[in-house]
């Protein structure tokens, strides 16, 4: 079992990052090794591939246990499952099921995400409105206690949804198994759509639910912040396209030395752009359909050395009211976002720290250096509480703990079932410290 | 914990009444969400600074409350060298503003080397820049926390620690209160905003007001014999 010194390790968006020791685990029986030589003080915490925004998966003073060996597959093609490690990506999952016509009902808009990742960020993907968030798909998953125990966690268990968007602290998830579904091809039918405004847009995204298993907007944050884009529907495909095999999947964005390129200007000229390119309308690869931002890797790179952060949020069906004040504190701080994204989200899971539920989601990227951003976004958070809307914990690096109750109302069972999980408080994260979660 | 925004969740003052200390907090970028601990005479974390026991004991109960992102430490005698010409006082400065001050930074930054992360704002000097005779007892007990906190600050890198040092020169406040005014003054708020700005500058030392930097050179290189005169104004 690899080691390392303190190295400093930043999330997904770059904005900060801490000092932790990482270890390099390779079998389940290695884990267990470690936590028994483990002491609590600054604890553990299982990680992934570092996709979360900010400090989910951070532990500065602490150790960062990397679990991106255990990535075994194991396809069940007449039960239609996947028995996958807690390292495997989502993209290695993709492809292993594509080969036996099958394919995993929900997927983020990366194929970089981890299945341990995936299961504690309870993450979701354009289907939400169909299939609901990744633990929909679930059977069990394996999870190794602070005791050093092993146990096999059902739906039908507490711990099972503790764990489900439980941020990796009720212990590292080993192994899973999902349920697939059955496709035709290894491609998706995508028809795209250019809106005017937010009005339209959101009459057509909850119009085109029904037909649609998967439905999302490009929305522009630029110039007149009126929210015109584009609406992206698709269906599964029938026809088999060629795809480029193997590993990356573009071209990684170079070093540019720190400087930041997301300016109102840039960002403007890019989206116009955007806004006016070539529609889809026909059979495009399932692969880069579901997963758009893989197109170039270490996009987050464009932000320069300062780094960035998203915002994402929930609000309610009727509450759509709030993306207008929310246009203006924007447009007045001259912010523009690169990449805007709005969705129509279905059912909730039963995960008391789960994100998605009935209602819209919005989705944007802001530079940290914008003048003013801090301030405007404490104050929307409040507004967006007391809309009785959320924040997505695996996104953000900068909410107030003291809104965490009032937007996740069940997190005290959530904690008392953590507790008994891992009653020391062997787990934790620079999140968990910052939001008091624990 | 810092937010995404690098600024600090969890403050602690120390030398919770100190105008500047209390300047410097409450110019920190605005979030509700902040706690800022006053340790002082008085409240949860009371302390006497010259009392060890009672340093350790705060310290440990501070750090074991959870994770601090910024100490500034702000205790300080202040007093022209008449007012320290008694040993008494002499001694109770040299304890306050250098003996004790090295030992609650020994002990804060231990703690924050645990943590991997965290900001120790020192208040230093203009005075520890060279004795002179009005006030070079005062100026040695800062020159010998100004020497200590450098030396700290080398050791801490690569610890996630960082420590910073604000040299203020004369503060317009009720500790001045009386004394003859020196060039360059600014008021309590300006070096509070000095201090916010130490916090993020790469340089290891800020001067308030930053002509002071320029000022200290000069004073450095001027020979004894003048150098004397312009002190003695």
């Amino acid at each position: 079992m690899l080691i390392t010194d303190p190295i400093p390790v930043s999330g997904w968006g770059r904005n900060f990052s801490s000092l932790s020791k990482r270890a390099s685990i390779s079998s389940i029986e290695q884990a267990q090794e470690l936590l028994a030589q483990a002491k609590v003080a600054r604890g553990l915490l299982p990680v992934g591939l570092h996709r979360s925004y900010g400090d989910s998966a951070l532990n500065s003073g602490g150790t960062l246990i990397d679990l991106s060996a255990l990535n075994g597959i194991l396809i069940d093609p007449v039960a239609g499952t996947a028995t996958v490690g807690a390292g495997t990506t989502i993209r290695e999952l993709e492809q292993a099921a594509l080969e036996h016509s099958l394919f995993p009902p929900v997927v983020p808009g990366t194929g970089f995400v981890s299945m341990g990742g995936a299961v504690a960020a309870d993450i979701h993907g354009k289907s939400h409105h169909k299939t609901g968030s990744f633990s929909q798909c679930i059977n069990w998953i394996k999870v190794l206690l602070a005791s050093g125990q092993i146990v096999q966690l059902f739906p039908t268990d507490d711990e099972f949804w503790a764990t489900v968007g439980g941020l990796g602290l009720t212990g590292i998830i080993l192994e899973l198994e999902l349920n697939l579904r059955e496709v035709i091809s290894n491609s998706a039918d995508v028809r795209e759509v250019r809106v005017k405004d937010l009005s339209a847009m959101v009459e057509l995204l909850r119009r085109s639910d029904a037909d649609y298993e998967h439905t999302v907007a490009w929305i522009d944050l630029s110039g007149d912040y009126r929210g015109r884009g584009v609406v992206s529907l698709g269906n599964y495909g029938s026809q088999k396209v060629k795809v480029r095999s193997g590993g990356s999947s573009g071209p990684s964005l170079p070093s540019i030395g720190g400087a930041n390129f997301i300016t109102p200007l840039t960002v403007g000229a890019f989206n116009e752009l955007w806004f006016r390119k070539p529609l889809k309308h026909g059979t495009v690869a399932l692969n880069k359909y579901m997963h758009p931002l893989d197109g170039v890797n270490n996009w987050n790179r464009i932000y320069g050395d300062a780094g960035f952060l998203q915002y994402q949020f929930v609000i309610d069906e009727g509450g759509e009211e709030i993306f207008e004040r929310l246009f203006a504190g924007l447009r007045s701080l001259k912010a523009a976002s690169f990449l805007g994204v709005l969705k129509k989200f279905g059912a909730a899971s039963p995960a008391p720290l789960s994100f998605p539920r009935p209602g819209w989601t919005l989705t944007l990227d802001y530079p940290t250096t914008v003048p003013g951003l801090e301030k405007f976004l404490q104050g929307f958070d409040e507004e967006l509480v007391a809309a009785g809307g959320r924040i997505y914990l695996i996104k953000d690096s900068r909410i107030s703990h003291s809104l965490v109750p009032l937007m996740y109302p069940e997190i005290e069972k959530w904690r008392s079932i953590r507790s008994t999980m891992d009653p020391a408080g062997l787990w934790q994260s620079d999140q968990a410290r910052r939001l008091r979660l624990c | 914990m810092l937010n995404g925004f690098k600024n600090p969740g969890r403050v602690a003052l120390i030398g919770g009444q100190s105008e500047i200390g209390l300047s410097i907090v409450t110019q920190l970028p605005e979030d509700k969400s902040r706690e800022i601990i006053l340790i002082g005479r008085t409240g949860k974390y009371a302390l006497d600074v010259t009392d060890k026991q009672a340093r350790e004991r705060v310290i440990r109960e501070l750090f074991d409350a959870g994770d601090v992102d910024l100490v500034v430490i702000a205790v300080g005698l202040l007093g022209n060298d008449s007012k320290l010409s008694t040993t008494e006082n002499l001694l109770a400065a040299i304890d306050v503003n250098f003996l004790s001050t090295v030992h609650l930074l020994e002990l804060i930054s231990d703690r924050m080397k645990q943590q991997a992360h965290g900001t120790i704002l020192v208040i230093s000097s203009f005075a520890q820049v060279r004795p002179r005779d009005d006030n070079f007892r005062y100026g040695s007990t800062k020159a010998g926390l100004d020497f200590y906190a450098r030396g700290l600050a080398s050791t801490l890198k690569g610890s996630g620690v960082t420590l910073k040092i604000l040299r203020p020169g004369f503060v317009k406040s009720k500790m001045t209160e009386g004394m003859e005014i020196a060039p360059f003054a600014i008021t309590v708020q300006e070096c509070g905003k000095y201090g916010v700005a130490a916090l993020k500058s790469r340089d290891l030392v800020t001067w308030a007001p930053s002509i002071l930097k320029y000022v200290a050179l000069i004073f450095k290189s001027l020979p004894p014999s003048v150098f004397r005169k312009i002190s003695h104004r």
